[in-house]
């Protein structure tokens, strides 16, 4: 089959081109802080993506709306594209901090705050870094966030806020373009449910409510008592629950149960859908409990907390009751959104890699199953959860009833028929099964590359589910020093994982195919 | 020219839940957090802030029961 590239070199161009705005954006920022010597290597960045984007979309400025098969393979070269040119910021201002030209007059760096700026000089780790960002991982090349300079910390901040909403999203919003190609993209991106018949309104209203969710997560964030710029980045990466932190120890590093239990409600309101809260802030609150995901989610956030706690409880993990409760509350709830804030560190208390088999297996299946889809979370998703579990009992109560007997299989408030049934219990369990697949793929690929016993199985499993879940908790297995057949792997389990791994896997289809791989 | 008519501000009013109180808070937000850049943790900052948390928490229910006794 001949697949016209016109419409995806297109959409890609424009993509680049909105990235390309919000590297503009970002120069504020340093201007604010003072950083002026790392205004060159933003420029760059922005006219090198613009320029790319704009050469993309003249060349196929005549290219047709796209398709289906069009928009899995925009969203997957996109989001590429964009983690690809989004490390330039990264990767340009650690080396104009190496050259140290004299006009610009970089700061002096040393021990660990030079390796972690250097860090990005090697173009995998600022690729990694860019892709952790945009897909809302936020496993991290770095070894001491806080050793960034602050425009990197708001570059990284900066494209998990975007990330977390969603790439295409943002374009159709900058770009407003009418009509059944927005859609075919909107639904690419990993989305499918609308606020508005129009797909432009629709996106338009879930960055308003965004914004809204942000300003008032900085505002929770700052009573709390966190200062004002930790409140900022961590309020945007909260709620894009993508979880890049500014400081070493992640959320540790404050060591308030205040702040600990203020970030719990921003990472919860990045875990419910956006039409639910669009409903909500129309003052129908009975979508809380009445929309199937949302009541899902507070039932497996409340539930999979105590469960957490009385383990950590009762191992001794924590000695007193309010500790198991406070640490076990907040890493179940970071890790189900997908958030990946870190409270349990070895600097303030236990790291989550020390905690026991059964607790960290409990933490990998809340990254694994996700919260709603259509919210800013990753993994597989409460909705296909129920799909499987509804589709599964379905299935089995087929044997008791006459084959004369007309069934139905309900789901939230639809009312499928058989065939609709079998399509989206089909759909379910392929993306089910294939992200199976590509976790244990990696998990192979890691258990022969790592030093032998520096790791355990349950830590490489937990470590490989929070890239492919793009949640960021860490065993302690990612950093510059991982091997660097890890990290591409790393590289692809997010991207699949961000865009729920078949428009990965159609692009690739279609590459391999243009390239005689595939026949 | 109206409010609602200026570059920014009307797509403000045109997306979002179509409520003042809402779209008030949300031009709001961005002032709120100048003012504490500018002078800090004090008792006007901190207040301020109180104010604009409570109206937005105090908000939703009442407008779900105000929506409640309209259907009623």
């Amino acid at each position: 089959m001949n697949v016209s590239y016109a419409p995806v070199g297109r959409d890609v161009g424009r993509m680049l081109q909105a990235l390309s705005g919000l590297v503009r954006i970002t120069i504020l920022v340093a201007l604010v802080w003072g950083e002026y010597y790392v205004l060159p290597a933003l420029l760059l960045s922005a006219l090198v993506t613009f320029a790319s984007g704009r050469l993309l979309t003249h060349a196929f400025r005549d290219a047709s709306d796209p398709g289906k098969l069009h928009g899995m393979m925009v969203a997957a070269a996109g989001w590429f594209s964009v983690a690809l040119f989004g490390s330039l910021p990264f990767f340009l201002i650690a080396w104009t901090i190496a050259l140290d030209p004299m006009l610009l007059d970089p700061p002096a760096l040393s021990g660990r705050a030079a390796s972690t700026v250097g860090a990005f000089r090697e173009p995998l780790n600022a690729v990694f870094e860019s892709m952790s960002g945009f897909t809302g991982t936020g496993l991290t090349m770095t070894d001491d966030e806080s050793a960034l300079p602050r425009t990197l910390q708001w570059w990284r901040t900066f494209i998990e806020w975007v990330g977390g909403v969603g790439v295409i999203v943002l374009t159709t919003a900058i770009l407003a373009r009418p009509g059944s190609g927005s859609l075919t993209l909107y639904e690419s991106e990993a989305r499918s449910e609308k606020i508005h018949p129009s797909i432009v309104s629709t996106v338009r209203t879930i960055w308003w409510i965004f914004l809204l969710f942000t300003f008032v997560s900085i505002l929770v964030l700052w009573l709390a008592g966190m200062p004002l710029w930790g409140a900022i980045n961590h309020a945007m990466t909260g709620l894009a629950t993508g979880g890049f932190s500014i400081t070493d120890n992640s959320i540790a590093t404050y060591e308030s149960a205040v702040i600990d239990f203020a970030l719990v409600p921003v990472m919860v309101l990045g875990s419910i859908a956006f039409p639910i809260h669009y409903l909500i802030l129309q003052g129908d609150l009975k979508n809380l409990y009445t929309d199937l995901q949302t009541r899902w989610v507070f039932g497996f956030f409340g539930l999979g907390s105590a469960l957490l706690s009385a383990m950590l409880y009762a191992s001794g993990t924590y000695s007193s009751l309010f500790d198991a409760v406070r640490y076990g509350l907040f890493q179940f709830v970071s890790a189900m959104s997908c958030t990946g804030f870190q409270t349990a560190v070895d600097a303030t208390n236990v790291a989550l890699g020390k905690w026991s088999t059964q607790a960290q297996l409990t933490v990998t299946f809340g990254m694994v199953v996700g919260a709603a889809a259509g919210s800013t979370v990753g993994g597989i998703k409460l909705i296909r959860l129920a799909t499987l579990v509804k589709g599964i009992r379905y299935r089995i109560m087929d044997v008791f009833v006459p084959d004369t007997a007309v069934r139905r299989l309900d789901i939230d408030d639809r009312r499928l028929t058989e065939e609709e049934a079998n399509r989206e219990l089909g759909e379910a369990a392929i993306i089910s099964v294939l992200w199976f697949v590509f976790l244990a793929m990696t998990t192979f690929v890691l258990l022969l590359v790592l030093p032998e016993s520096q790791y355990t199985l349950e830590n490489v499993v937990f470590e490989v589910a929070s890239a492919q879940g793009n949640v960021g908790l860490s065993s302690g297995i990612t950093g510059p020093g991982m091997p660097t057949v890890g990290k591409l792997f790393f590289l692809f389990n997010m991207w699949i994982g961000r865009l729920e791994i078949i428009p990965v896997l159609v692009l690739l289809r279609a590459l391999f195919t243009r390239g005689g791989l595939y026949r | 020219m109206r409010v609602d008519e200026l570059p920014v501000l009307h797509h403000v009013f045109d997306s979002g839940p179509d409520d003042p109180v809402f779209d008030t808070l949300l031009l709001g937000g961005p002032p709120l957090i100048g003012v504490i850049a500018v002078v800090g943790r004090e008792p006007v900052s901190v207040v301020l802030v109180v104010l604009y948390l409570l109206a937005f928490a105090g908000y939703l229910p009442y407008k779900w029961v105000r929506n409640r006794r309209q259907e009623a």
